[in-house]
């Protein structure tokens, strides 16, 4: 008897329930609850829409976290519960630079220990990232003491321009326009370059200086549109939030996980050790901006939209409409750039990937990077839906993680069905319940699909 | 091993050559941490005199009986439970609800059915319960290993809580039960603080012997076992499957009894004692004081205890924020453990 056999231990296998016989079980199981909500769709269609529309609403905020979780899980395989307290440094970095604007400002907060911190972090990030993507350039060319200079004092200046931006949240729109000029003329460059390399003349060098010349206007341009129109400032805190979370997630990154990675590479450890950062920085925010929930500021399509006689925020529907983009740019990621096929590589084997001459730190830091601002995306979206708390983290990572369990751990297709799946299920399942039994039947399918379908909807190929 | 083997080890060592004492034990990370726990403890109480002395022996106790009990789980058999205050409050709303003589008709709430038991009657009932609860929890959770299990018994304990706080015919949800019984045997009545804790410490007792004969057991070794390699045991022709539910049982009916002890002493209960955060705690506790070691378990819950004690009396910090910054540091905490400590203060097992 080989040792697989004893490993399936599952509930069908104690009660002693042969293979076909759970096969069957959760069949049925799975035509009971399709019977049941058909049931209820004929019952009310009108009402069963508008829990479809719920469904889909909250199913968005899952697919966003379980993709970035799946995305960071599939490529360092260990769960990473840093990422509940990444959702929270989103939803309340948009509360921090929003908040003179909620509710006549009486909750509004601004202290300088949290901007010199976040000044700090990010100095440090901006140091190591320099170091890492520049300094094997240019360390044949300049002293080193030169370079540490150069690369202290641009890491200073970006530490000193992040305290500045978060102590005037007010003037949010004129204090980032420097920053989107410098992108936007940036972005235009390479887009330009590369299209004229393309489409005009293959394979040689384009006219540089005048490429250059037009971005820089196109730069400019845009930047004095943003600094004109303060009522931007909402949208702007979103990518300001995002990019904190990011920030943050590189520097534990960086500052926490590459060396315990060398020391003990043990899933366990590194979930305890996130769990230590989630712990403190969950009590970290409930320090600073209390432990009594938080609205986020009123955003556009706060009003509903009827169809067929039930009812959908504007916002839920921008909100569906970002999970599917989010899907559609990480999969574009993974499949078609150079590199998500570094992603893959380390997903597959690290060691092996670091042979052929991958980077593995930096494409890790990556990945840490836009798993943190997917997570704080879907903490902003659901934070606007309804409102913030310090505990939402530790809320929203196990949805996260539910719904990629759901859907197929390590599979991006999954993660999104999972999570639209989940929160569909979610909403029918508390039809005839109160609302706040959601998370409880959110884990019964977590169990459910555990002892059924470990592998989940769609799994990893 | 023995439970008392850190200290007495320590002094075995100064003993055996008194001069070379901090030479040879200046490395001797189970000693000092030993030595700073039970020392600022025992400054503590000193300092603070008897009444203090008393209501943190009963929080120790209370907090070392649940951290013991999870150590048998988390640290002998290696199942990294994060739900363990499922089965806590589950004792501590058996207890509750079955001893309670509250009127609810002058609070204007919801009511309860009132049973008014006394405590000795409802105990086993609370410790059986939490039993059962966790068979079938066990049953449903067997299969489930590592990164999984800590993902389901973190549902484990949402299921719990949600429990508690929605299932308000029984559990007045948010209102909490009030008045619950203080233990009593013929005339002799626990309403003492001093009274209390000799009771507490007679349970904890009760419990640190039952799991010592457990560890030191042939069942305890088989528990080592599973948690060294499953797969090994099991070809040894062992069910690990009832190994597991058992010891499963078993931990889940000492947390039920230190729910019930809790809801006892403090005589009311609401859900904010059994929230997800609290047994992040307890997992941060058990993992602190030392992994497979039932001492480790009793010197992590005592130097949690003394950690938000000793909090209460630093100056210039706000009293709202002393559980947050408990908070904060026990998150350091873990995080420096897992980067050079992984079996914990005194544990015997690395995760």
């Amino acid at each position: 008897m080989s040792a697989a056999r004893f490993r399936d231990v599952s509930i069908a296998n104690f009660l002693k329930i042969r293979e076909q016989h759970s096969r069957l079980l959760a069949a049925a199981l799975t035509a009971a609850i399709v019977a049941y909500i058909g049931w209820k769709i004929v019952q009310s269609p009108e009402q069963a829409l508008q829990f479809a529309f719920n469904g889909l609403a909250v199913g968005a905020v899952y697919a966003l976290l379980a993709m970035g979780f799946t995305f960071v899980y599939s490529t360092v395989w260990f769960f990473d519960l840093y990422y509940g307290a990444a959702a929270a440094i989103g939803a309340y970095g948009v509360f921090y630079l929003r908040s003179h604007d909620v509710l006549g400002g009486q909750y509004a907060v601004n202290s300088g220990p949290v901007n010199v911190l976040f000044a700090v972090i990010t100095a440090g990030v901006v140091a190591w990232a320099l170091h890492v993507l520049l300094y094997r350039r240019f360390h044949t060319r300049a002293q080193p003491r030169t370079l540490l200079v150069i690369g202290g004092f641009l890491a200073a200046a970006v530490g000193v321009y992040t305290a500045l931006v978060l102590a005037n949240p007010a003037n949010l729109h004129v204090l980032l326009s420097p920053l989107i000029a410098v992108l936007v003329a940036g972005a235009a460059t390479w887009g330009l370059h590369h299209g004229y390399r393309r489409v005009v003349a293959q394979a040689t060098r384009g006219p540089l200086a005048a490429i250059m010349a037009v971005a820089v206007a196109v730069g400019v341009l845009v930047a004095t549109l943003v600094a004109n129109t303060p009522s931007l400032g909402l949208y702007l805190s979103w990518g300001v939030a995002c990019l904190l979370s990011g920030t943050v997630s590189l520097a534990l990154y960086r500052g926490l996980y590459v060396t315990m990675r060398e020391r003990a590479n043990s899933p366990l450890i590194m979930l305890v050790a996130s769990l230590g950062i989630l712990l403190a920085i969950t009590a970290f925010i409930t320090i600073v901006f209390r432990a009594a929930p938080r609205p986020l500021p009123d955003t556009f399509g706060s009003e509903p939209w009827t169809i067929g006689g039930a009812n959908i925020k504007g916002f839920n529907v921008f909100a569906i409409g970002l999970a599917l983009a989010g899907f559609g740019v990480l999969l574009f990621m993974v499949k078609k750039t150079a590199f998500g096929k570094a992603v893959r590589a380390i997903g597959d084997d690290e060691e092996v990937a670091k042979v052929v001459g991958i980077n593995t730190t930096v494409v890790i830091a990556i990945v840490f990077f836009i798993g943190a601002v997917y997570a704080a995306l879907a903490g902003l979206v659901s934070g606007h839906d309804t409102a913030i708390q310090p505990r939402m983290g530790l809320l929203l990572l196990l949805k996260g993680w539910i719904a990629s369990v759901v859907g197929g751990i390590g599979s991006l297709y999954g993660a999104i069905v999972g999570g639209f799946a989940l929160g569909m299920l979610e909403q029918f399942g508390i039809w005839d319940l109160a609302g706040e039994w959601r998370d409880v039947i959110s884990f019964i399918v977590l169990i459910v699909f555990l002892s059924f379908w470990p592998q989940g909807l769609i799994p990893r190929k | 091993m023995s439970i008392a083997a850190g200290p007495i080890r320590g002094l075995q060592e100064v003993a055996r050559d008194p001069r070379s004492w901090w030479g040879r034990s200046k490395g001797n990370v189970e000693l000092w941490a030993n030595l700073v726990v039970l020392g600022w403890a025992l400054v503590f109480m000193l300092w603070r005199g008897g009444g203090f002395a008393i209501t943190v022996g009963s929080v120790f106790a209370i907090w070392a009986v649940l951290a013991v009990s999870l150590n048998l789980v988390v640290g002998y058999t290696g199942l990294l439970s994060v739900g363990h205050i499922g089965f806590f409050g589950i004792g501590a709303y058996a207890m509750a609800v079955l001893t309670s003589s509250a009127s609810y008709e002058q609070l204007r709430t919801e009511a309860i059915p009132t049973f008014g038991w006394p405590f000795f009657a409802a105990l086993p009932i609370s410790v059986v319960l939490a039993g059962l609860v966790a068979l079938v929890v066990g049953i449903a959770f067997n299969r489930f290993r590592d990164d999984i299990y800590v993902l389901v018994s973190f549902g484990f304990a949402v299921i719990a809580f949600t429990t508690f706080l929605s299932w308000r015919n029984l559990t007045r949800g948010a209102f909490g039960i009030h008045q619950v019984a203080r233990p009593a045997i013929g005339p002799l009545v626990f309403d003492g603080e001093l009274e209390f804790l000799a009771l507490l410490l007679v349970f904890l007792g009760l419990v640190v012997l039952i799991s010592w004969l457990i560890v030191t057991s042939s069942f305890g070794r088989v528990l080592t076992a599973i948690r060294e390699d499953e797969e090994a045991i099991e070809v040894f022709g062992y069910r690990t499957t009832h190994y597991k539910l058992a010891i499963w049982v078993i931990s889940a009916m000492m947390a039920g009894l230190a729910g019930a002890l809790l809801a006892s002493w403090s005589t009311f209960i609401d859900p904010n004692s059994f929230v997800l955060l609290e047994s992040v705690l307890l997992v941060s506790i058990v993992i602190l004081g030392g992994l497979a070691s039932i001492w480790g378990s009793l010197l992590g819950a005592l130097a949690f205890v003394m950690l938000e004690e000793g909090m209460r009396f630093v100056p210039f910090l706000p009293s709202e924020f002393i559980g947050q910054i408990r908070q904060v540091i026990l998150g350091i905490l873990l995080v420096l453990l897992m980067l050079f400590r992984p079996q914990g203060l005194v544990g015997r097992f690395k995760l």
